[in-house]
């Protein structure tokens, strides 16, 4: 075999792994196939408590799973639970690995590209999580080149930030409570998200925390499914109806976050 | 599946600029793990016992856990004792501690594998320590490690992906920026896939040649 032969044939091997990566298709399972398996596949992200977290026995707990067994159950299917993270959880949509997800999955343009929407299920309140030494007041103060934030890859915020912090530094970390970590052990300074997931993690440190008195934006959080499955996503926009008028949902919200919902899911501005 | 490679080719540039990060942590973190390798095996075959004990403890401690946790203790259990490392530092730092004491293992290994009675020859012919190392030891551990040690840099390169969890943009933590920003996933992954290729297999060729012109090594792939 000669020397260039061989570079050829490497180089020809990585793109044909590379080709059957991306020739690798599934199909999204239809309401009827979900209905007829009577399991239903959901994607709950378990590092965002209390929407989505372990309990004791180790299995995935929170507000998200508590709405999709309600769902589930009313659908008259069993409810699988599978773990997914803000990096991942709309590849493994896009991938058909599972049949929604929810994890935090705020409906904006760029996603409604590539995955379809439910009605709401809850709303967020993006906000700034600090420390009580920073002299933070308004987002605007965010916007310096000496000031660390701190992000979770994959999420809206750090789009957010991009368009509009431009000028601080960005720290991306792979998960919520390393995020939280990164400013008690004072490596970063901020963190914009929505804080009713990441009070749960401040409670860990004995640092003295601080929320900047400025919501930057209220987003709304939907169940996510494969582009163009429409049967069940009418059929799960019917279920979350009735969760909201049986105050299924408000009252789910109120047990696991220990406060009322922000703001109601049921305003959403724009049908999509 | 509809395949949409442009979005991510626009990015090359962005991608590549990754991908040097992850070479420059994988020559650094490589080329101090050879110093502390050699320090370890000089270590081991002259000094004290108990010093040897120390770095073989290091050395099991190194290769029985995974670097991943190695880094993690850096980065987020350090700052508990007033030690903040950049994302860069730790993680630098973390792959030189495991690298070194993979690279004493192979060392040690080419070490071992010189005849007892090639040294004692040279010591019959009146030649000094020094000059044992120079001229019996040294050209024939390196025609035997420098094959091993031509894979454990490959193996460095492949494991700096690793990074990214710890805030440092290298190559895999910017095509997960790329892939959360475009969705498409497999397009990322796979244009990385291939930059990942391309770097193994220049750094291959690379050190064979250095192996073949410099020590006469030969590593297989000439």
């Amino acid at each position: 075999m000669s020397k260039i032969s061989m570079l050829g044939k490497l180089v020809i091997a990585g793109c044909i792994a590379s080709s059957l990566l991306g020739a690798a298709t599934a199909n999204a399972r239809s309401l009827d196939e979900i209905m007829k398996s009577k399991t239903l596949i959901v994607g709950v992200n378990p590092n965002l408590p209390p929407l989505g977290v372990y309990d004791d026995k180790n299995q995935i707990s929170g507000f998200d799973a508590t709405v999709a067994k309600k769902i589930a159950d009313s659908m008259g299917v069993k409810l699988e639970l599978v773990a997914v993270g803000s990096n991942d959880r709309v590849p493994f949509i896009m991938s058909d690995k599972i049949d929604a997800v929810m994890g935090g999955m705020t409906r904006n343009d760029d996603r409604m590209k590539v995955v379809d929407f439910t009605d709401p299920v809850n709303t967020e309140v993006l906000g700034i999580l600090t420390t009580d030494k920073k002299p933070y007041k308004k987002w605007q103060d965010l916007n310096d080149p000496s000031v660390k934030l701190v992000q979770v890859r994959g999420t809206t915020p750090i789009k957010y930030i991009q368009d509009n912090i431009p000028k601080a530094q960005l720290l991306i970390l792979d998960n919520y409570p390393d995020a939280v970590r990164a400013i008690a052990q004072g490596r970063a300074d901020a963190l914009i998200d929505v804080l009713d997931f990441m009070l749960d993690y401040t409670k860990k440190y004995p640092t003295k925390w601080h929320v900047v008195d400025d919501p930057i934006e209220v987003d709304y959080d939907c169940i996510a499914v494969s582009k163009g499955n429409t049967a069940l996503r009418e059929k799960l926009n019917t279920e979350i109806a009735a969760l909201h008028k049986s105050g299924f949902i408000g009252s789910s919200w109120k047990k696991w976050f220990g406060h009322a919902m922000l703001h109601d899911p049921t305003a959403s501005p724009t049908k999509y | 599946m509809n395949l949409n490679f442009f979005p991510i080719l626009d990015q090359l540039p962005y991608l590549l600029g990754g991908a040097w990060i992850s070479l420059q942590l994988a020559v650094l973190a490589f080329a101090f793990g050879m110093v502390i390798a050699m320090i370890c095996t000089s270590i081991l075959r002259y000094g004290p016992k108990l010093a040897g004990k120390f770095i073989n403890a290091y050395v099991v401690f190194a290769t029985n856990t995974p670097q991943l946790v190695q880094i993690y203790f850096l980065f987020f259990a350090l700052p508990e004792v007033g030690i903040l490392l950049s994302p860069f530092t730790a993680v630098l730092i973390g792959a030189t501690f495991n690298a070194g004491a993979y690279l004493c293992e192979i060392q040690r290994a080419g070490f071992d594998s010189v005849r007892r009675m090639e040294i004692e020859a040279a010591e019959v012919l009146g030649f000094s320590r020094v000059q044992i190392i120079r001229y019996v030891i040294l050209p024939h551990v390196i025609k035997v490690m420098f094959r091993p040690l031509s894979n454990q840099f490959i193996v460095m390169t492949l494991g700096t992906s690793m990074a990214s969890m710890f805030g440092v943009e290298e190559l895999t933590g910017r095509t997960y920026n790329l892939s959360s920003q475009t969705y498409l996933s497999v397009e990322s992954f796979s244009v990385a896939a291939v930059i990942y290729i391309v770097i193994t297999i220049v750094a291959t060729f690379a050190l064979a040649i250095m192996g073949r012109f410099l020590f006469r090594a030969r590593t297989g792939v000439f």
